[in-house]
């Protein structure tokens, strides 16, 4: 997040009136101080729950990155997590706001058990087709939005939303019946609704290093970061899609069609969240099953990688570090139960630094914004 | 001036402002007094809005003091300066288009919401200062000239003792700003304010104001009484150079129109057999609300042609540029460029068809401000610089370099973000990118506006330059004389339709004014 303050001047149209060093001490102190006010609050949350702060930092230390092999699981939430945000961060680059990641996630995990099935087989082949419907999945869920905002003129917010709670719906439905994703008799544990596991050959190999074993779509999702990164600043496409996000006006007469970019992005925003199911069914890792497609099977990783790319702050590179903190926080809060903690804690504090890490640029908007008094007074 | 005189309204010594390397502001002094007009000219670019946004707190600055009233004080924000009894009228909008005017003037309104308060201030206002202004009116709905009275009314209102105009009149007739200057004189004198006026509109601050500071590259150039100067010395003072001033007070609606019809534009007459590379037919366009913005247009231009086309503000000039832009549909008509039938508001079929257009709100559809001046060289065209997809990062900074250095445009480099830029200097951005397309259509609206008395000696040149080299070129503008004195054929737009037509060589001004009024010919 080294790059803060040039998003701020890039992402913040008003005029800056501050010294660029200044500017940046400034954000660095506004930083500090909000993530240390989080960090307060979260201890003394701990302490009035019983708990005091200390073993619980350390057991949330130990269960992310400290305890043996625990980064390596880290590393296997984060990658979803990544994943997710990057389709955010293309959508939102094109001034979309898609907050259906969860549903469409979803639906990408439960089509990747689908056609993971009916096509087979094994090896690299398999693997990638089961990623691949996963993606397929996702943009077809997220393609429902697009439709309907761009023949109905549906407000993607609303549509994609709604959307989430249609996609547990349907999975659910479809795991109750054996030729949709439901395991067949033989197979299962119990009569829970639950899909049969995602055959040895199709499954994401895993790696081990240092002891850490983590499958390796964690390489994929780093060099699909680099890729959108790379694509948005330096491609004749990603150059249409940002003016488009910027002033779809000055796009419109430039030949972006609203249309076809707008649903381009979409779609490929639930690609990204689609693809990141299927790696989370295909990847393993204690958080996703057990290569079982099962309801609620998305665990909130739609919902979170969301608010990666927020802090992040729509910049592809910065959802990585990001995206592993917001992982650690969740592979820490198994261990912060054998404090006596309710584990669960850690999605307050969750919440706390997303607040914290929004706070600052909030701040240094809206004061611009008084200074300014409106954004476009102020530029010239 | 007196040694027994009050203290100035306002007193600024040694102002400077730095953004990097380039000096907005470099120690600057402004004295402005009660009961008086002071006008600031300078280049685009010349620091005239940054010393502006200072004194109203928008800016601060890095080094320099400001005394209001005798007393030394910082201004952190506007609202430090609204405290101080300062206000602004801003070059560029902040109007937000759904909403009606009152609700635009109570925008950012602390405290409980008085609209019929509201809406009776505003009608106080536009009677005392001629503006009329209808407070229920949607902004949206609203003329380029309209909405400056609004911004105008949104400053006064608050009854600031010294009031700031930033180029308020760049989008006002000559006549409006007249109007508008005399109110203000009175007030000025009757109830001891000081005023502020940055203008480019020369003819404009020798009328109005009663002492002068020049600038240039953010340093005062020159300090004068208004009284006993001349256009002449101002534009030299300004620029540094003798600049043709014909161009520029045709521009700025000041030539005597009738010394015009016998210049180089008459000899360049185009042969009327060529086939028009724009030509439009039977166009309608419908606005919001059911209204006919255009009404069966029919408008033809050939190539070397510049066709102007004359009206007063509101009579379908918008919707004229935004079908040149894509960015409307016909309801019936057609438009055809070099022959082939233009799918109107499809987008970028206009530009794709060789149709260049330098829209009237540079801001609207001109630019994004939030990229890089290098980007929004190539907003229409990249793939002048990109390879298989690829932006080429070493050609898009050469082309911009090559452009900033041709269009003289004023910026810490070619990636200095496009709101960084003075308002002069965006539109030569827009220019700039516009030209070097080779358009065979070249749609100029309002294309002198913001700009220095220079720079507008170049837009000229450049536009007749277009028009020698084959372009086919409109000019859409409110200023009469500026298009009698570049136009070849001149057209007058009255409530959506051409309604009359007339070669350069037979020109007649009253005829010109009964059409624009909408007596038929
Ligand atoms: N926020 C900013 N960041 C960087 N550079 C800036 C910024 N604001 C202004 N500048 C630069 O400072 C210089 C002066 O700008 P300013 O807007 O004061 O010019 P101006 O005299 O108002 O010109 P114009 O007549 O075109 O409106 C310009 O070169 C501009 O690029
Ligand atoms: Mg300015």
């Amino acid at each position: 997040m080294t790059d803060m303050p040039e998003t701020s001047v890039s992402a913040s149209p008003v005029a800056t009136n501050v010294a660029r060093g200044t500017r940046i001490t400034e954000w660095l102190t506004l930083y500090s101080l909000s993530v240390l006010a989080a960090l307060v609050l979260s201890a003394m949350l701990v302490e009035t729950t019983g708990g005091s702060w200390r073993p619980v930092l350390s057991a949330l230390i130990d269960g992310s990155v400290r305890a043996p092999g625990r980064w390596g699981e880290t590393l296997g939430a984060a990658t979803p997590l990544l994943l997710v945000a990057l389709g955010t961060v293309i959508s939102a680059k094109a001034g979309l706001v898609n907050i259906g990641q969860e549903g469409q996630l979803l639906i990408g995990s439960a089509m990747a058990t689908y056609l993971g099935f009916l096509v087979g087989g094994s090896g690299a082949f398999s693997v990638i087709v089961v990623l691949l419907a996963g993606a397929l999945g996702g943009a077809l869920w997220a393609g429902i939005a697009g439709v309907l905002k761009y023949w109905r003129g549906v407000p993607e917010v609303l549509s994609t939303l709604l959307l989430v709670t249609i996609a547990g719906q349907a999975v659910a439905f479809g795991l109750r019946y054996d030729w949709l994703l439901l395991a067949p008799q033989a197979n299962r544990g119990n009569r829970n609704q639950v899909s049969d596991q995602v055959a040895e050959g199709n499954r994401v190999p895993r790696v081990t290093v240092f002891g850490n074993e983590f499958p390796i779509a964690v390489f994929i999702a780093v060099a699909l970061a680099v890729f959108v990164a790379w694509a948005l600043a330096r491609t004749v496409w990603g150059f249409r899609l940002r003016m488009l996000g910027r002033n779809p006006r000055a796009a419109q007469r430039a030949g972006v069609s609203q249309t076809r970019y707008g649903s381009m992005a979409l779609l490929l925003s639930g690609a990204f969240a689609g693809f990141a199911g299927a790696a989370m069914l295909a990847g393993g890792g204690f958080a996703f099953g057990n290569y079982r497609l099962v309801p609620g099977f998305s665990a909130n990783i739609g919902w979170t990688g969301l608010l990666v790319a927020l802090v992040a702050r729509e910049k592809a590179l910065v959802a990585i570090p990001v995206a592993f903190v917001f992982a650690g926080l969740r592979t820490g809060s198994g261990f912060v139960g054998s404090t006596g903690v309710e584990g669960r804690i850690t999605d307050v504090i969750q919440g706390l630094l997303v607040l914290a890490l929004l706070i600052p640029p909030a701040v240094i908007f809206i004061r611009d914004r008084r200074r300014a008094r409106s954004a476009t007074t102020a530029r010239t | 001036m007196g040694a027994s005189a009050p203290a100035p309204a306002v007193e600024l010594t040694g102002i400077t402002k730095k953004y990097g390397a380039v000096v907005a502001c470099g120690d600057v002094d402004l004295t402005l007094h009660r009961g008086r007009i002071h006008g600031i000219l300078g280049e685009n670019g010349a620091g005239k809005s940054t010393l502006m946004k200072i004194l109203i707190g928008l800016v601060l600055p890095d080094s320099g003091t400001i005394a209001v009233d005798g007393k030394r004080c910082t201004i952190h924000d506007p609202i430090d300066a609204a405290r101080l009894g300062i206000g602004m009228v801003h070059q560029h909008f902040s109007l937000i288009d759904a909403l009606t005017v009152w609700e635009n003037v109570a925008l950012g309104d602390a405290g409980r919401l008085d609209p019929q308060a509201v809406r009776s201030r505003i009608g106080e206002i536009s009677d005392q200062y001629g503006l009329g202004i209808e407070p229920d009116a949607r902004v949206g709905d609203l003329t380029a000239g309209l909405r400056q009275r609004v911004e105008i009314i949104k400053c006064l209102r608050r009854d600031p003792s010294i009031v700031v105009f930033d180029e308020p009149t760049s989008v006002l007739t000559p006549d409006e700003s007249l109007q508008l200057f005399a109110a203000l004189r009175h007030v000025v004198a009757a109830e001891n304010r000081a005023v502020v006026l940055v203008s480019h509109k020369l003819d404009e601050v020798l009328a109005s104001t009663d002492e002068i500071t020049i600038m240039r590259q953010g340093r005062v150039v020159d300090r004068r009484p208004t009284a006993g100067t001349a256009a002449r010395q101002l534009a030299t003072a300004m620029v540094g150079r003798e600049v043709s001033l014909r161009a520029e007070r045709a521009a700025l609606g000041v030539i005597a129109v009738d010394d015009v019809a016998h210049d180089e534009t008459a000899e360049h007459e185009v042969d009327d057999s060529v086939a028009p590379a724009l030509s439009i037919r039977d166009a309608t366009v419908i606005g919001a609300g059911g209204v006919r913005l255009l009404d069966q247009l029919d408008l033809d231009v050939r190539p070397g042609e510049i066709v102007g086309v004359a009206g007063v503000e509101g009579n379908g000039q918008r919707a004229l540029g935004d079908l040149l832009s894509s960015l409307v549909r016909l309801q019936s008509g057609t438009v055809m460029a070099g022959g082939q039938q233009v799918a109107a508001g499809r987008s970028g079929a206009m530009s794709r068809a060789g149709i260049a257009v330098i829209p009237e709100d540079r801001h609207d559809s001109g630019c994004v401000l939030d990229m890089t001046v290098a980007e929004n060289l190539v907003l229409v065209n990249q793939r002048r610089v990109a390879r298989r997809g690829v932006i080429d990062q070493a050609a898009l900074n050469e082309f911009a370099l090559r452009m900033i250095a041709d269009f003289g445009i004023q910026c810490s480099g070619p990636d200095a973000p496009m709101w960084s830029l003075s308002g002069g200097n965006q539109q030569r951005v827009v220019l700039a990118r516009e030209l070097s397309d080779q358009p065979t259509v070249l749609v100029a609206a309002q294309p002198t506006r913001g700009l220095d008395v220079g720079a507008i000696e170049y837009m000229t040149e450049r536009l007749r330059a277009a028009a020698q080299a084959g372009v086919a070129v409109l000019l859409i503008s409110s200023e009469l004389e500026e298009i009698i004195d570049i136009a070849t054929r001149v057209v007058v737009i009255h409530r959506g339709r051409i309604v009359g037509e007339m070669a350069h060589h037979e020109l007649d001004l009253e005829r010109l004014g009964l059409l624009m009024g909408g007596a038929a010919a």
